[in-house]
């Protein structure tokens, strides 16, 4: 250990007193650090605006004035949901999955971008997040930084010298790795000063912590690959070419072929293609609007019998409320089957993307990243179903009060004069049955749990270059 | 001089690129004594020198040093010895003192810069060189600081590669009082060289090599007619024509 630590000193030294490993290390962290701020950035002010919107929105249902209640089912309602804290590192998803959603009764729209998300990047910038950074263009800096490790000391001949004093080659490989891990750990600041302000905007330590760990695991299988390649040739410029060879394919080349891959192997419907299938099962369900005579006589007798009338304007509820209620209750649950169904395509799209992170680390710690962040397709489903559940709890309270308050005469008879109409709206206090709406991340230990299998390749990935090293070490020669 | 002996091929052979570099030689190197292998180009010298420090893998025979196997442990091995390679490699962006404080810790030798700077004054290397970095070195300068390097290990034994290449004729002569004094305080030194007259000069015993075998083997008392026709033999592949052997 001692000569591991006598070596990875002397690293230290020679990058320190090489001017071009100053500039590149500079150069990364400028860029490093601006990606860094101006993501903060973006996120806190989307945070903010999606915040206002929120707020905004619950304001003006609240506020309404008396209306007819089925009207405000359709007058609707809007969600947005903000970034999660540490999207200000990995946005993931939320890039392409939108934060906006309008809800409104007998309907689940899709997602949509708030105007600020839609227009604030009219260049196409934005890909460039931190967490990109890191998976990216930090191993790209420890490959120009840790190539010549090995293959130096052998270029220049002082191999020989090295391994007479009686240093084996494993004692000379581990200290070459410790001391690009100790850059790695250097890498890591920018990370953990992120990843220590999302726990003060309410993230969990632990989330905060396991992502520098998880990003720390992908940056040592870099330095173990760059220092596994130096040693494995014996001048500097096969090395470089071998390791940018490395690079392209396992950061650029695979993770487009894997995206392919996943996308042909687990094809999803089409949006269109799903609701026209919707719609035709659909058909012979009520939205409330339309209801058959065969729903409204059942439900007439059992009324009927319940309150010991026989006449729908005798009852003390209105039926046109319980009805609309049990349609949306049909519809939601045919909806509700539907978007199941296509979510289930989409993790299964993802779980085979995934899956090729045994091919290439990248994509397992993009996923790994995603998941402890709570900015995977998981999360986006976990949103719309949040959404759908305070869409279909206040249309049916919304029905509730329809059925209540609304007398049956007073409703059919709402579009006969002026009047007749004022005496469908009911008091705008009914209102307030809105819940409030803010996206509720799950909790880091589900986080974590999710981010288990791409974490699990991160470690598979470093015990078979342990095991290629350690072969190496043994083996290395002048 | 010690009967003890320190370095001990035994029917040596070292393929290399599939090439038989060396093939089966046998020979050994008491304490206090001085070895010389000569030979030309491709001989096999240097590839000997890389056996004895376990750094190529034997194709046949056995290879000894303190009686232990090399192979066997490879650890002691290079503890005991101290090995000067042809083409000195030392850091460029280190200085004399840092170059040899870092090769000190490595071989877990502990760094006294009383003792340094005696190595470095037995060397003659000139005082307001040590301080500065090697990229302006000479090769002789070079040489000096890995001699220092050497002594500074005391270890028994000394492998030597070309160890006078690129040194003026003054600091050869000053290399070879400094082996002779290093010999005689007990250490084992195995050089190789190309150098007759230096071979004469500081070996008790010189090897001949010709094609990875050993052809002839001669004492210093042999002096004249090791610059005879079996010298003429070893080089005549290469030098036919070569002035020192003529």
């Amino acid at each position: 250990m001692k000569t591991a630590l006598t070596i990875a000193a002397e690293e230290w030294r020679y990058w320190i007193r090489s001017k071009l490993a100053l500039a590149v290390i500079a150069l990364f962290a400028v860029m490093l650090v601006s990606v860094s701020w101006v993501t903060v950035l973006r996120m806190q002010a989307a945070s903010a605006e999606l915040d206002h919107h929120q707020a905004e929105a619950e304001e003006t249902f609240v506020a309404q004035p008396d209306r007819n209640p089925h009207r405000m089912v359709h007058y609707g309602h809007y969600v947005f949901r903000s970034p999660v804290p540490l999207a200000s590192f990995d946005p993931g998803l939320d890039s392409v999955t939108g934060q906006a959603m309008f809800l409104e009764g007998h309907r689940q729209n899709s997602a949509t971008f708030s105007a600020s998300a839609a227009s604030g990047d009219p260049g196409g910038l934005s890909w460039l997040t931190p967490a990109l950074t890191y998976q990216v263009f930090a191993p790209l800096l420890l490959i120009l930084l840790g190539h010549s490790a090995v293959v130096r000391e052998r270029e220049a001949r002082v191999l020989p010298s090295l391994l007479a004093q009686g240093v084996s080659g494993r004692s000379l490989m581990a200290g070459k790795i410790l001391a690009l891990l100790v850059f790695i750990l250097l890498l890591l600041v920018p990370l953990g000063v992120i990843a220590l302000l999302a726990v003060t905007t309410g993230e969990s330590l632990m989330a905060a912590a396991a992502l520098v760990g998880v990003y720390f695991l992908y940056l040592s299988v870099w330095g173990g690959i760059t220092v596994l390649l130096s040693s494995a040739f014996s001048k500097r410029s096969s090395v470089i070419a071998a390791l940018a060879a490395f690079w392209l394919m396992v950061t650029l080349v695979l993770p487009s072929i894997a995206v392919n891959v996943a996308s042909v192997t687990a094809p999803l419907a089409g949006k269109i293609e799903m609701e026209l299938a919707m719609l035709t099962e659909q058909k012979d369900l009520s939205d409330g609007h339309s209801v058959s005579n065969s729903q409204v006589e059942q439900l007439s007798a059992e009324l009927f019998q319940q309150y010991g009338v026989n006449r729908l304007e005798d009852l003390e509820i209105n039926i046109r409320g319980l009805l609309a209620q049990k349609a949306e209750e049909k519809l939601t649950l045919a909806m509700n089957a539907y978007a199941d169904k296509r979510m289930a395509s989409e993790l299964r799209q993802t779980e085979l993307l995934t899956a090729q992170g045994w091919l290439t680390p990248m994509i397992a710690v993009a996923a790994a990243s995603r998941a402890i962040s709570g900015t995977d397709m998981q999360h986006y489903h976990r949103f719309l179903r949040q959404a759908e559940e305070l869409r279909y709890d206040f249309v049916q309270d919304i029905n509730q009060v329809h059925a209540e308050q609304l007398s049956y005469v007073d409703d059919i008879n709402r579009n006969r004069d002026e009047e007749s109409y004022n005496r469908s709206r009911v008091d705008a206090a009914n209102w307030q049955l809105l819940d409030e709406f803010r996206f509720d991340t799950a909790s880091a230990s589900s986080r974590l749990a999710s981010a288990g299998t791409p974490i699990g390749m991160l470690l598979f990935w470093l015990a078979v270059l342990f095991a290629l090293l350690t072969w190496t070490g043994g083996r290395l020669k002048p | 001089m010690s009967n003890a002996v320190k370095l001990r091929a035994d029917q040596l052979e070292i393929v290399r690129s599939g090439k038989k570099v060396l093939g089966g030689i046998s020979f050994d190197v008491a304490s206090g004594e001085v070895y010389a292998l000569l030979g030309g180009n491709g001989a096999g010298k240097s590839t000997t020198l890389l056996g004895f420090l376990g750094l190529l893998p034997l194709s046949g025979g056995s290879i000894f040093v303190n009686d232990i196997e090399v192979g066997s442990d490879l650890k002691k091995v290079r503890e005991a010895i101290a090995y000067l390679p042809e083409s000195v490699s030392l850091y460029e962006h280190l200085d004399a003192y840092e170059n040899l404080r870092y090769f000190l810790q490595l071989a877990g030798t502990p760094y006294d810069r009383s003792k340094v700077e005696a190595a470095l004054d037995r060397v003659s290397l000139d005082l307001e060189s040590r301080g500065r970095k090697l990229t302006g070195y000479s090769k002789g300068m070079r040489q000096k600081v890995a001699i220092s390097l050497a002594i500074l290990r005391d270890t028994e034994i000394l492998l030597l590669d070309e160890p006078t290449s690129g040194l003026d004729p003054a600091a050869i002569d000053e290399f070879h009082d400094l082996v002779r004094d290093l010999a005689s305080s007990g250490k084992t030194v195995l050089m190789v060289t190309h150098d007759v007259y230096g071979a004469c000069q500081v070996a008790d015993r010189i090897g001949l090599m010709q094609d990875g075998k050993l052809v002839g083997e001669f004492t210093a008392a042999d002096g004249e007619r090791i610059q005879t026709e079996t010298v003429h033999r070893a080089f005549s592949d290469r030098h036919p024509k070569n002035p020192q052997v003529a």
